[in-house]
């Protein structure tokens, strides 16, 4: 963005109460001008979460009349969209006209966050409605078996004849943000299954039917807390539906959430070893305990300790780098060791042996990275 | 037949689209507006044999348009019409057959707010009309959509380039369908599209008399006659600036050959009319400008913008 460029205050006031009290996350992935002297920014494109996907819709306001209410223009895959919205609901009320764009307020900055939750939420009934009109078998067995399950997202890909329909399936119904202990999360964080069904036409139910493509999808954020790759998916039999497959897969994946929390504890009981032969650290993460930093000095060369944990310690060992506080490379950026690779190590040790030998190590292991260090600077 | 029976293309002339390109170039923002023009039917026999394979072949031809003072003007913030505006924007003598919306640096699409000012307009049967030719007595929605747009990603500030679509909304599946859009220039390619632009502005229809010597100032005439004269002398004035209805009547008849440079004076003073009124428009139109851009300073100052 030009210095030059402004966003009008009114738009302004409501874009940005979007990204900050959306209950998904709402990137902002280009923002433009329609006027004339190309400096006022009264258009933008959305990145709005769907279906473990991403919808696109540009919102268009005018900077001739910032008080108006702004228009959208949809994806390219979805022009039948706008139609879905006019069409009459069964108390013969049109969906758009029962919107937040009615009686437009400018001054009321969360008119643009409730319209995106209207459209996105319209978009969710227009996509349920389309999956619906797929002909296969198959997937209008899946989705009267599923119903019941609140919170599921579909999606039909491939315009003119669809190719294959997405489903986004959020499980366990736990709220993990409250299981987290001093949990700073702001939004929900939440697992789903993507499973990913062909298209075939006239399929019949008696032939043996190829199994989804499924994938585990979770927040960003739940990241730092377990990470869903890692989650050994339970194998999908022939023949089986969704109904079946998943309560194994909740069953297992309800215990690996409490198992990644209790980890936590295990992680923390390691740091506080460390800090026992390092001393206090400089940085630690206090909420999930996957790195911490300590300052150690070997005679006067003084360095830095980054400890970092995988969720799955102690079965996989931490990683360990060292940083100088005394050596600068060329652009003035302090030099920092590779990840120290053969450090003594066994998940079996106690937490206090585990810091000990690592301690240890590093006694010897310094002066080879102070080497290192003077080295590298001489370059 | 239906009112949203297909139309096989959209005409437009090469004038009115140049002049509607530049209405949205020299706009401060987005702008729209209404469409007038005609529906033309001719019948296609596409069999001789049998004549009930003959197809009504709609052409929908673009005359003017009227751009909306602000946007949005005629309609609301869900698309829907305003009558009482859109008939105040709209002119007696012409026939709607649809409206516009010109957008700076957005997707060639129709975005969800004209779909639904199209729908409304299309729906409202005040404004169905007559389609021309056409023996069955059917009328046409005013269901013609152009959309002109520039690309989001022009880096050359310099270059101006517009992308224009029209559609016809069709009611019965709320669906706009693209129409090919034939821009009618003057030259032999374009002979048989004359037809399809009617002149606005005729030449008056003034009573001759024939069995007058135009070249003798009749001194005897009675007061209805002279009150005839000067009705029909300031009918005149609207259209030439200074040239006598005695001499109009020379031009016409066995005598006129004798006349040509009463003809050329003729034509001389229409062009002095015509610039005289060129002179008004230009300086209504400053006056205008100053105004719109004393508006956009208020409407700035609204916005938070100073």
């Amino acid at each position: 963005m030009a210095s030059s460029e402004v966003l009008p205050p009114l738009i302004a006031a409501q874009l940005n109460h979007l990204i900050v009290h959306s209950p998904f996350p709402v990137k902002v992935e280009k923002l433009w001008s329609g006027s004339k002297k190309r400096n006022l920014l009264d258009r933008f494109t959305l990145l709005i979460p769907f279906c473990l996907d991403h919808i696109r819709w540009d919102v268009i306001y005018n900077v001739s009349a910032p008080m108006a209410a702004p228009d959208v223009i949809f994806g390219p895959d979805d022009d039948t969209f706008s139609a879905f919205l006019m069409e009459p609901d069964r108390r013969g009320n049109n969906k758009l006209a029962m919107s937040s764009l009615v009686d437009w307020n400018y001054r009321e900055s969360f008119r643009l966050l409730n319209l995106i939750l209207e459209l996105r939420e319209q978009y969710a009934a227009y996509q349920r409605k389309r999956v619906g009109e797929v002909e296969d078998e198959r997937i209008k067995f899946e989705i009267s078996t599923i119903s019941h399950r609140g919170g599921i997202e579909m999606l039909v890909t491939g315009v003119e004849k669809p190719e294959e329909v997405k489903f986004g399936v959020p499980l366990l119904a736990v709220n993990i943000n409250e299981m987290v202990p001093g949990c700073p999360w702001r939004l929900q964080q939440k697992i789903q299954l993507q499973v990913v069904f062909p298209v075939v036409k006239n399929f019949a139910l008696s032939t043996n039917p190829s199994a989804p493509r499924l994938k585990l999808v979770s927040s960003a954020d739940l990241r730092a807390l377990l990470s869903v790759e890692d989650v050994k998916l339970p194998p999908w039999s022939s023949g089986m539906c969704m109904a079946e497959y998943l309560p194994d897969l909740e069953d297992t994946l309800g215990k690996q959430v409490v198992e990644c929390i209790s980890a936590i504890d295990v992680r923390r009981r390691f740091i506080e070893a460390l800090a026992v032969v390092f001393g206090r650290p400089l940085e630690a993460d206090s909420v999930f305990c996957r790195r911490s930093s300590f300052l150690a000095t070997s005679g006067v060369f003084t360095f830095l300790v980054h400890i970092s944990l995988p969720t799955q310690f102690p079965r996989q060992q931490p990683s360990i780098m060292l940083q100088s506080a005394q050596h600068f490379n060329s652009q003035g950026s302090p030099i920092k060791s590779t990840p120290l690779p053969d450090y003594p190590w066994s998940p079996r040790w106690e937490a206090s042996q585990m810091a000990e030998r690592i301690f240890e190590y590093l006694v010897e292991e310094c002066l080879n990275f102070k080497k290192y260090c003077n080295e590298m600077q001489q370059y | 037949m239906a009112s949203d029976d297909p139309v096989q293309k959209v005409a437009i002339s090469g004038p009115t689209l140049a002049s509607m390109i530049q209405r949205i170039s020299t706009s401060e923002s987005d702008i729209d507006g209404l469409l007038f023009g005609h529906v033309n039917s001719s019948i296609l026999s596409l069999s001789d044999d049998d004549p009930s394979t003959s197809t009504a072949n709609l052409t929908a031809t673009i005359t003017s348009f009227i751009p909306a003072p602000t946007k949005p003007y005629f309609y609301n913030s869900i698309g829907q019409i305003d009558t009482p505006k859109l008939r105040s924007l709209s002119l007696p003598s012409l026939t709607l057959i649809g409206w516009f919306s010109g957008r700076r640096q957005t997707q060639s699409r129709p975005s969800m707010r004209e779909f639904g000012v199209t729908r409304s307009l299309s729906a409202t049967s005040e404004f169905h009309f007559p389609v021309k030719d056409s023996d069955s007595n059917f009328h046409f929605a005013p269901c013609l959509f152009l959309l002109l747009t520039t690309p989001c990603s022009s880096s050359d500030p310099t270059i101006h380039t517009y992308e224009y679509r029209a559609y016809q909304f069709q009611s019965a599946s709320l669906n706009f369908e693209p129409r090919s859009i034939d821009i009618v220039n003057i030259g032999p390619a374009f002979r048989g599209h004359y037809g399809n632009f009617i002149t606005t502005s005729v030449f008056p229809m003034l009573p001759f008399d024939t069995r007058r010597n135009p070249m003798i100032v009749d001194t005897d005439v009675s007061l209805s006659d002279k009150k005839k004269i000067t009705n029909h002398q300031r009918h005149l004035d609207l259209y030439a600036q200074g040239f006598d209805l005695a001499k109009l009547s020379g031009l016409i008849g066995s005598e006129a050959v004798n006349y040509t440079s009463s003809l050329e004076d003729l034509y001389s003073s229409m062009l002095a009319k015509l610039e005289g009124l060129a002179r008004q428009v230009e300086n209504s139109n400053a006056l205008v400008i100053e105004k719109e851009n004393s508006n956009m300073k208020l409407r700035y100052k609204v916005a938070g913008l100073d």
